[in-house]
């Protein structure tokens, strides 16, 4: 069934379809509709969930790692300062290998205080054990939503699905909503592997020791490698049932192009029809999107991005003291390329606190890093776009 | 651990993470403790209220259940007349009711109301009797209906003598139409009968049944009630005019028409004075009600006052009688000069002579005297003269006793008892209005149900069979409300915790769980046809706005299963028990922090010293 709805609602009818058991999140802009909606459907019966109100975003990933490790299915939402205060629990859900479900809404880091978008909240997160999801439409969100539970509960890493704050969580789109059914089909009851059981408890989180705890770190490691190819597989088979994939990376009219760009989130649709606009000029720049942001997709961008002769990096988001975090990380995968297949890697930051990135913003990357191109010298690594005299 | 053998996924089986390799269960918590929670059921406020003894909280429970008919079987357990307590009793369960002081208390009163009207599955046969002894009932008025029907079902054969043509006692003849039906009350008088109560009408014990003839039963009820007559100064004066208001309301109750006049004055403030002012405007009279003090200081129930006011009685509260006039040719529009006032005179009346004014001053709000007493003043020049037609009197003081047997004296109004009715006479119970028991309903069918616990307590002591070793006290809900029959049985159907008989507090109760939520009051009948006739003025509730407000109920103390305690408990130190219904604490784990105590919505978990 179609729909015209809101990011934040594909978000809830994905947690509704996917059955999930617990739920407890603290309202924060621009995430608060997210829960506000599934509160409802609790409290109409639609969702057979426990929907548990807490006094803050720390309790809340407490509440869904307490849930998770008892073998339900949690999920929580959240934005920014939230996220922040959660960080702690990030690691013990990740370190935890607990398969909960949360849902980012991409919004600045305050001071100043600023609800738009901007991913410097969830890429802090980055080294806590989540798997990290970029959404580009709000079908997309509600597509990622659901998978985002197989697979977690496949590898037993938590994953964290982000949207950028009102371009997608405010604004509708049609959506198709599909059936029950059918996702009960794709997405099975949880059976977790191990569980908390009070008739049989142990301690979890207990000390863990120099000559264990290295061997629990490898194991994550693995499981995120894992992931990467879990994620495939399971998009793939949506896919198949749905008729929708969107794979770790996807490339956008890459063939024979010299400039690619790189970007994620809603940016890479203002994009695509600048790369239309220019292609139809006979212009050799192409795209890739990137969703999969951990485990990071080195693989995936070596193969698509191997032999282009520039790679222009679209950050929304800034290592205060280096760089656009996707561009440096994009810089790093493609490093031990053979030189001849080793791109130059210009990086740009746009859009921070949630200011447009119009096509002429990207236009001007473009030129920007064209003009680098022709010169010997080196850009510098973070090249701001877009900002005021 | 589960076994995942047969799980094909894109890992590693069981993922690695820290968890510790022996069973927490080593870990007694529970040695860190020095005080310690126990699951404890207490005493609903409501249930210790309630005069005739119901387990309100427990009916409540089984409504939240949707356990509707379970609930009418709780009910019936302690009491035979829930669709007469439901309309007639002036329900001190909701003055009790914790709900009051969060936003309203629970309209408890509709929903007894509402299962008692109940159409319930008809019976397969009475109780059966499994005792030889035969018990006696003078008076079948509520507290006779009661004591009757507990004993049959404590296994007994009893019967009762009534003098009136009809069992009910004031309830026939007493309460009007407009407030109780009489198909609702033959309807309980006959299911008490389908219980096997056997009623003899038109046999006044001490009349045409000597007292002797009771000695072949092996124990006496004595229920035979006290008719309030005096207490007017001047009704001896001869005038037919000015009469009882309980002659009148029995006389319109057994059919007549009360012969009263157009302009009818009832004095007093009790129940009955409003009854008389209320079926005096059924009968197209204009009545007006005269008090001497405040609308709060009337012993009439609220409600009904509000109701009387509602349909157009007249009331003048501060207002005193000084005086009577007559006159002897009352028709006589010129004749009004020739009105004396008897009380001036003191003088008697003509035969012949007719009421036709009452002569009244108001009076000031009672003043506190210098020393203590309490001294009520007329305001100076307030007198007047309302015209009147029937003077009706309606004190709400004590009666005229009813019939004893002539051995057994009171001295006063106090017929001494023990505490479970027993009389100074062996063998000889007694309860209701008879007894010292306030003069209500409730009162009558709780005393009545107290001496049937007695009379079977006698009975089997005499027998030398065996009785249950329990204090009166603890047969009494909260050890001072009314006693249960089930307590005394020890067969409740509801499942209870090492209950405690104490009454759960209001601060025990933790409000964070519960909302606001308005409650359902009765509903009545329009005004304009409500005092038209006798049709019933009170309608009660809709089964479903009745099930409503029984679903608001707190379960004041008593354990419903929330599971708040098993959420908080950080020890797992809570189960739920292995019945299904409520649960074990396992002290080995508590280590005592009391978040159960301070969770428990209802004050069903209570701090203690450990080991105490
Ligand atoms: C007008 C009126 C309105 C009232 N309204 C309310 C009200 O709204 N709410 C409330 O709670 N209470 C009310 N009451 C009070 C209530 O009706 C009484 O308290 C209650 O009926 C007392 O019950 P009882 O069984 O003790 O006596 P009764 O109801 O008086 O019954 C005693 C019975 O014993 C019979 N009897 C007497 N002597 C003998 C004998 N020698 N042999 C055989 N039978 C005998 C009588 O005929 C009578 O039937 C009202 C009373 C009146 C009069
Ligand atoms: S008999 Fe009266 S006090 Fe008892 S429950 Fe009924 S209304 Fe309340
Ligand atoms: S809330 Fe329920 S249990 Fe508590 S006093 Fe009121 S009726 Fe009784």
């Amino acid at each position: 069934m179609k729909k015209v709805i809101i990011g934040n609602h594909a978000v809830s009818y994905g947690v509704k379809l996917a059955r999930t058991e617990v739920i407890a999140a603290y309202p924060i802009t621009p995430q608060t509709q997210v829960v506000e909606e599934l509160s409802e459907m609790c409290a109409s019966g639609d969702l057979k969930a426990r929907f548990i109100k807490v006094e803050s975003e720390h309790s809340a990933m407490a509440a869904c790692i307490g849930a998770s490790a008892t073998g339900a299915r949690a999920f929580t939402a959240t934005s920014s300062q939230g996220l922040a205060l959660m960080h702690e629990l990030l690691h013990w859900a990740g370190g935890g290998r607990l398969p909960i479900v949360m849902v980012d809404v991409n919004r600045a880091m305050a001071p100043g205080w600023n609800v738009w978008t901007d991913q410097n909240d969830s890429l802090s997160q980055r080294d806590t054990g989540w798997i990290q999801l970029y959404c580009e439409t709000n079908q997309e969100v509600l597509d990622t939503t659901i998978q985002a539970f197989k697979l977690a509960e496949a590898v037993d890493i938590p994953v964290m699905v982000v949207l950028d704050a009102f371009f997608l969580s405010h604004t509708s789109e049609p959506v198709d909503i599909p059936d029950q059914a059918d996702v009960d089909a794709f997405l099975p009851k949880r059976v977790a592997r191990q569980k908390l059981d009070v008739d049989e408890p142990h301690a979890f989180g207990a000390l863990t020791t120099p000559a264990v705890y290295m061997e629990m770190r490898l194991r994550q490691q693995e499981g995120m490698a894992q992931a990467h190819d879990a994620m495939i597989a399971i998009d793939a088979e949506w896919g198949g049932r749905f008729g929708r994939s969107y794979g770790p990376i996807e490339s956008y009219r890459t063939e024979g192009a010299d400039l690619v760009l790189v970007t994620s989130g809603t940016i890479t649709s203002t994009a695509r029809y600048v790369i239309n606009q220019l292609r139809d000029d006979g212009q050799k720049v192409g795209l890739v999107k990137v969703k999969m942001f951990r485990p990071f997709p080195t693989a995936d961008l070596r193969r698509a991005l191997g032999g282009v002769k520039d790679v222009a990096v679209l950050d929304r988001n800034i290592s205060p003291g280096h760089c656009g975090i996707f561009a440096e990380e994009t810089r790093a995968a493609l490093y031990d390329l053979p030189d001849a297949k080793r791109p130059r890697v210009h990086g740009y930051i746009v859009g921070l606190g949630g200011r447009d990135v119009t096509p002429d913003t990207i236009m001007d990357c473009i030129a920007k890093a064209r003009a680098a191109a022709k010169s010997a010298e080196p850009e510098p690594e973070d090249v701001w776009v877009g900002v005021k005299a | 651990m589960p076994d995942d053998q047969d799980r094909k996924d894109f890992a590693h089986g069981v993922p690695t993470i820290s968890v510790s390799q022996g069973s927490t269960l080593a870990n007694r918590t529970g040695s860190w403790k020095c005080i310690q929670p126990v699951y404890q059921d207490r005493i609903a406020p409501c249930n210790a209220a309630c005069p005739v003894g119901i387990d309100i909280e427990g009916v409540m429970n089984l409504m939240r259940l949707d356990r509707v008919e379970d609930a009418r079987e709780l009910l019936l357990r302690e009491n035979p007349m829930p669709s007469v307590c439901g309309r007639v009793c002036d329900h001190a369960c909701q003055r009790a009711c914790s709900r009051a002081l969060f936003d309203e208390a629970v309209n408890i009163h509709a929903v007894e109301r509402m299962l008692g009207d109940r159409t319930a599955q008809p019976r397969m046969s009475a109780p059966p009797r499994t005792r030889t002894e035969h018990v006696a009932v003078v008076g079948s008025g509520p507290a006779g209906l009661a004591c009757a029907y507990h004993l049959v079902r404590l296994g007994y054969s009893v019967t009762v003598f009534e003098a009136d043509p009809e069992p009910g006692g004031w309830l026939r003849y007493g309460v009007p139409e407009y407030r109780l039906p009489r198909a609702v009350l033959v309807r309980e008088i006959e299911f008490i009968r389908a219980e096997g109560v056997a009623i003899q009408c038109g046999v006044r014990i001490g009349g045409n049944l000597p007292w002797k003839d009771l000695e072949r039963f092996d124990a006496v009820f004595l229920a035979s009630g006290a008719r309030a007559r005096e207490g007017f100064e001047w009704q001896e004066q001869g005038l037919l005019d000015v009469r009882p208001g309980v002659d009148y309301l029995h006389e319109v109750r057994a059919g007549g028409r009360g012969h009263a006049g157009r302009r009818v004055i009832v004095v007093g403030g009790s129940d009955m004075a409003v009854d008389c002012a209320r079926t005096a405007l059924r009968l197209g009279s204009e009545p007006t009600v005269l008090f001497t003090a405040a609308r709060e200081e009337m012993a009439a129930d609220p409600d009904t006052v509000e109701e009387a006011l509602r349909e157009g009685v007249r009331f003048e509260f501060f207002t005193r009688v000084v005086g009577l006039q007559v006159s002897e040719h009352p028709e006589d529009e010129q004749a009004i000069d020739a009105i004396r006032n008897m009380f001036d005179s003191g003088e008697s009346a003509a035969p012949g002579a007719r009421l036709v004014g009452v002569a009244c001053v108001r009076l000031q709000p009672e003043q506190q005297a210098a020393d203590g007493s309490r001294r009520t003043l007329s305001v100076p020049g307030s007198s007047f003269v309302l015209p009147a037609d029937t003077l009706l009197t309606a004190p709400g003081g004590e009666g005229e006793e009813g019939a004893l047997p002539p051995d057994l004296h009171r001295r006063g109004y106090i017929l001494k008892t023990d505490e479970f009715g027993h009389t100074s006479r062996e063998g000889f119970f007694a309860g209701g209005d008879l007894a010292a028991e306030p003069r209500t309903v409730a009162h009558a069918l709780g005393s009545g149900k107290r001496a049937a616990i007695g009379i079977d307590r006698w009975l089997r002591t005499r027998a030398g069979d065996a009785v249950p070793a329990i204090e009166p006290q603890a047969l009494r809900y909260g050890g001072t409300g009314a006693m249960s029959v089930t307590r005394w049985r020890g067969d409740d159907p509801v499942h209870r915790t090492n209950e405690l008989n104490e009454v759960v507090k209001f601060e025990q109760l933790n409000m964070a769980y519960f909302q606001h939520v308005a409650g359902t009051p009765d509903h009545h009948r329009a005004p304009g046809q409500s005092g038209a006739d006798f049709g019933e003025a009170n309608l009660g509730l809709a089964p479903d706005e009745a099930l409503a407000e029984a679903k608001r109920c707190f379960n004041c103390g008593v354990c419903n299963d929330c599971e708040l305690c098993l959420i908080y408990c950080p020890d797992v130190a809570i189960k739920r028990h292995s019945s299904g219904h409520g649960f074990s604490l396992s002290y080995k784990y508590c280590k005592g922090c009391g978040l159960c105590v301070e969770e428990c919505p209802r004050g069903a978990m209570i701090m203690t010293r450990e080991g105490l």
